[in-house]
């Protein structure tokens, strides 16, 4: 699962936009609820292991329907052993997922167990939405060290831990073998460089120019197209105690410039071409050679008619060796009347017999370090490992209590950077300014 | 909108036996009442006070006076917001004469296929917005776009649509005015079936041309259908916003030089979590539209036609 | 009855020529339509057809598999069950309490009518999803959250509908309604004997409305409900719109069939409007 559906197929933007949107405005009005504003740090949270013959009526919220499948093979499981839990699976749609979420976090009235993703999270943990999962920790039930221990910090906060990651993601790049041969130009290396990847692109867009293909397009959202690329180059994007945009820092701006680069020389397709045609639509239709992006990429191009040229690359090496890693996690809610219920279902979601049965029915790379072995065979001999490998270097996603509102602001100045029509330094002196001012009204 | 009172006075003024119809009307308006009065006013009086307060994401509000309306009318962002909804407005108000003579043509005695028509014009009304503004980007796609293809065969270079100022909003706008055409010429069509026969056949007797017909019979008689349609527009155009969303996203950097008010208001309030702040959005887009309504009923007696 | 259709027979002897307004109506139509034209052709394309950015006009195979897909990947006939149930219910009460606040807006003397008035009209200028929060809660403390009535009820109450059957009942004449007077009528009956089928036209206009408005409503079902197949069929669809990876093909086709329903129904209410017109013409 991206972050953000950041990796809008031409239309995904749309659909958010008319799914959920036309509902999300809604928020306003509403009653205040005197919501409890305990902030993070609160006591343990309470837990004991219910009893098997516990009987319960829990809901379960997620918002993508291609995996209900796997989720409710894992709940036949759990209801071998839980067999008076009933568990109903809620799916709603992304955009209005975090509406509908809201609405009844504002009500007391959220699901008892629910998907969790990292620039939402500090949101929930702070205002005293989300039980801790430190009592299960403590109890023995869950084990963070069988996770990534980035994606641990990324659903810690104020050293509390609150959520169970479900699955993870990283990124890499995309390579059509074919368009690589009808440009002459050499496959590249497991090991390339920046100016290795910047040369081939490029070479790439001059020789079939005329078919109006181009070296490479990406999504051009943070975290498959800038973030890495940050980080690459030695930058942050905000400092560790989330109250400073790393915008301004030489090492950023040089991670955005690589993107610059590989526009101005016509390696890519232009902002305005990738934000009316997002990058892995010119990728599929075979008009891009290179396509960096997620994992999650891999069932689109599977299906697409490129699919046999393809082979995937890990990242080409910046100043440092760098990814991002974001994943989905599972959380409690506090007010949650099956408080011991839910967590029961929490902790067996969490098991390796769960997570395995989830990287075997294929729709996510599950989170569990050794299930995801079902995941690198998916597509044989493409390579698929890379992103499992690249977890040892990755990041995880940037975020703050209030991620969305900085998101916006990356969204809407970074483009003048990307296309030219501003120097890097001076957009990212802006941004970074704006960007400071939005972190300071998070407090 | 007090102007309804004194309208309604005026006309009951020859029999005012009584001031009031007694308990009658109350039986007739009071199911409705209950409803808006719960469902709806209500929250719009949470709103009004929410405006005043800084408010918690979850919940738990400050009072800060009138900051937030400081703060707003210091926003360079609320006058073009505001400047780009009204340019949106005008050119789907466009639809409205045009959606006039459309119905009255449709309503040509003796025309065939009349119920044909008015089903494709009734298409767009009836799409499913989730998967019919998907097509239309695709229409207006700048590289791939059925529309940037045909105007190249007439040799003209088309512009990236969707993510140019200025031609963003033209976009959205003829987006807007196709949807709203069937739903205009639906409430004109009801108008127009109130028209009675009679006077066309009396004018045809007269020799008036199907032109003057339409000037001197239906373009009067239709103004009360025409002025309920002006202001459903301009209050439905007001609350642009999900087919803005659906059309070009929340990750384009052109949105910013292409929001609306009320997009203004949602990522105030749910993007920013700024909710006190967009409380005051709200509020200042229900007076602006309120003040705008109220001038066109008072305006409408001098050319609405009742009775 | 006779009177009308002898005007239109005399008219159409003469035919005046009807021809450049079949082209105009004809050029519109098409424009109209362009795009459910090519919503018709993605459904019975495959995804890689669609999702391909020089855009294939035509399928190579024609994937009527695509509409099989629709009832798999959602569940279908319950949404469209859901669907039903709910817009007849709005439909119904939209109507009843509309005709009856609109025509005492219109017609009768009470105090402080205009401010009520105002204040039925104000409810459309807020952003019509500022509401969410306050509708959530007030239909959790009834209990209504997972439950039909739930669904339907903010939509029940429509300042539109009231707006639209008071501009309709303004502009009925008077001389109906004062003989019924005196003839000892009172106002229920004066309502729905003489009002009620004079306003046919305008109450079929507040139908169709309601209907597209109920029909494709998305924010407040996927709210108040937590089961996918107790949702109405818009919100199937968002559901099948959010996957990480989208099935275009299967998604128009949804949306298609998700729309055939409403489109069915106007064409056959088109008739019966037209129908009732000709014989409310008559009195």
């Amino acid at each position: 699962m991206p972050a953000t559906p950041q990796r809008l197929t031409h239309g995904r933007r749309a659909l958010i936009g008319i799914v959920g949107a036309l509902g999300a405005v809604a928020l306003l009005s509403g009653c205040s609820q005197g919501a409890a504003t305990s902030t993070g740090s609160s006591s343990d949270s309470s837990y004991k292991a219910v009893a098997k013959d516990t009987k319960a009526d829990l809901t379960y919220a997620v918002w993508d329907q291609t995996q209900v499948k796997a989720i409710d093979a894992n709940l036949e499981g759990f209801n071998k052993e839980y067999p008076n839990i009933k568990v109903t699976v809620s799916v709603t749609p992304f955009a209005d997922y975090w509406t509908k979420l809201q609405t009844q976090a504002s009500s007391d009235a959220l699901p008892d167990l629910f998907w969790m993703n990292g620039p939402n999270f500090q949101l929930y943990a702070a205002n005293g939405k989300l039980e801790p999962i430190t009592g299960e920790v403590k109890a023995g039930a869950i084990d963070p060290k069988n996770y990534s221990s980035s994606l641990d910090e990324l659903y810690t906060y104020n050293k509390v831990e609150y959520g169970v990651p479900k699955d993870f993601d990283t990124i890499g790049v995309w390579v059509n073998k074919a368009l690589f041969q009808e440009a002459g130009v050499a496959l590249p290396s497991d090991d390339w460089t920046w100016d290795d990847f910047q040369k081939t692109a490029t070479e790439i867009s001059q020789n079939l120019k005329s078919k109006g293909i181009y070296g490479v397009s990406a999504g051009m959202d943070g975290q498959t197209t800038y973030y890495p690329t940050i980080f690459q180059a030695g930058g942050y994007v905000v400092s560790p105690d989330g109250k400073k945009s790393g915008y301004d820092d030489p090492a950023t701006e040089a991670g955005l410039q690589f993107w610059a680069d590989l526009i101005k020389s016509g390696a890519s397709p232009n902002m305005k071409q990738l934000t009316e045609t997002p990058g892995d639509q010119w990728f599929v239709s075979g008009k891009s050679a290179m396509y960096q992006g997620g994992d999650w990429a891999r069932s689109e191009i599977a299906a697409a008619p490129i699919a046999k040229d393809v082979q995937a690359y890990r990242l080409p090496k910046g100043k440092v060796d760098a990814n991002v890693i974001h994943g989905v996690a599972n959380v409690v809610a506090a007010n949650s009347k099956n408080k011991g219920a839910a967590q029961a279902l929490q902790v067996y979601l969490a098991s390796k017999e769960a997570q395995q049965q989830q990287g075997d029915m294929g729709a996510v790379i599950p989170a569990y370090t050794g299930t995801q072995t079902a995941f690198a065979k998916s597509m044989p001999g493409v390579n698929l490992q890379l992103f499992l490998d690249e977890v040892s270097v990755a990041k995880p996603l940037p975020v703050s209590k209030n991620t969305a509102a900085w998101n916006t602001l990356e969204t809407n100045l970074l483009p003048d950077a990307f296309d030219g029509t501003k120097s890097v330094s001076d957009v990212g002196k802006d941004l970074a300014e704006q960007m400071n001012a939005a972190l300071a009204k998070e407090k | 909108m007090t102007s309804s009172t004194s309208e309604a006075m005026r006309a009951d003024a020859p029999r005012r036996r009584r001031r009031y119809d007694g308990a009658w009307p109350w039986l007739f308006v009071l199911p409705l009442l209950i409803g808006v009065t719960g469902f709806y006013l209500w929250p719009i009086i949470q709103t009004a006070y929410y405006s005043f307060t800084t408010w918690g994401v979850f919940g738990g509000s400050t009072w800060v006076g009138g900051a937030n309306y400081a703060q707003l009318f210091r926003d360079p962002q609320l006058y073009r917001s505001l400047l780009n909804t009204v340019i949106y407005t005008a050119i789907v108000l466009l639809g409205v004469p045009l959606s006039v003579w459309l119905a009255s043509l449709l309503n040509t005695p003796g025309l065939r296929f009349a119920q044909f028509y008015r089903v494709l014009f009734f298409l767009p009304y009836v799409a499913m917005p989730t998967a019919i503004s998907l097509v239309w980007r695709m229409i207006f796609n700048g590289d791939f776009g059925l529309l940037n293809w045909f105007l190249g065969l007439l040799g003209i270079d088309g512009p990236y649509w969707l993510t140019t100022p200025w031609f963003a909003l033209v976009a959205v706008s003829i987006v807007g005015l196709w949807s709203s055409l069937g739903f205009s010429m639906i409430l004109l069509g009801s108008g127009l079936k109130n028209i009675p026969p009679e006077l066309y056949e009396a004018a045809e007797l007269d020799g008036a041309s199907r032109a003057r017909q339409f000037r001197s019979i239906t373009v009067p008689l239709l103004t009360p259908s025409i002025f309920f349609v002006l202001i459903v527009t301009i209050i439905s155009s007001f609350q642009l916003f999900d087919l803005l969303y659906a059309m070009l996203g929340t990750h384009n950097a052109v949105m910013p030089k292409t929001m609306s008010l009320v997009f203004y208001f949602y990522q105030s309030g749910f993007i920013t979590n700024d909710k006190g702040f967009a409380a005051a959005v709200a509020i200042f887009i229900f007076a602006l539209i309120g003040l705008i309504t109220l001038f066109q009923f008072r305006f409408q007696r001098r050319w609405v036609h009742n009775d | 009855m006779t009177e009308l259709s002898a005007s239109v027979r005399t008219r159409s002897r003469r035919r005046p020529s009807h021809a450049w307004i079949h082209v105009v109506l004809a050029v519109g139509g098409f424009i109209m339509a362009l795009p459910f034209l090519w919503q018709i052709i993605m459904s019975l394309s495959t995804n890689a057809e669609v999702q391909s950015v020089t855009p294939v006009f035509w399928p190579a195979h024609l994937q009527w598999g695509n509409y099989v897909q629709v009832f798999e990947r959602m569940p279908f006939l319950s949404q469209l069950r859901t669907s039903i149930v709910i817009t007849v219910i709005r439909t119904l009460a939209q109507i009843v309490l509309c005709t009856l606040a609109g025509y005492a807006f219109a017609r009768m003397r009470f105090p402080f009518k205009g401010i009520l008035l105002a204040i039925v009209l104000s409810i459309l200028l807020v952003p019509s999803q500022a509401y969410l929060i306050s509708q959530y809660q007030i239909v959790q403390s009834l209990g209504w959250l997972n439950t039909v009535l739930g669904l339907v009820a903010p939509g029940l109450f429509s300042a539109f509908g009231t707006f639209l059957m008071r501009t309709a009942f303004i502009n009925l004449p008077r001389e109906l309604e004062e003989a019924a007077r005196i003839d000892g009528a009172n106002p229920i009956q004066i309502f729905w004997r003489v009002m009620l089928p004079l306003a046919r036209p305008s109450i079929s206009a507040l139908a169709i409305t309601t209907v597209l408005f109920s029909w494709n409503e998305l924010l407040w079902p996927l709210v108040v409900t937590t089961d996918s197949a107790q949702m109405p069929l818009a919100a199937g669809l968002a559901t099948i719109a959010g996957d990480v990876t989208i099935n275009y093909p299967v998604l128009m086709a949804a949306s298609l069939l998700a729309m055939a329903p409403v489109l069915i129904a106007f064409i056959v209410m088109q008739r019966r409007v037209i129908d009732g017109l000709a014989t409310s013409g008559l009195k």
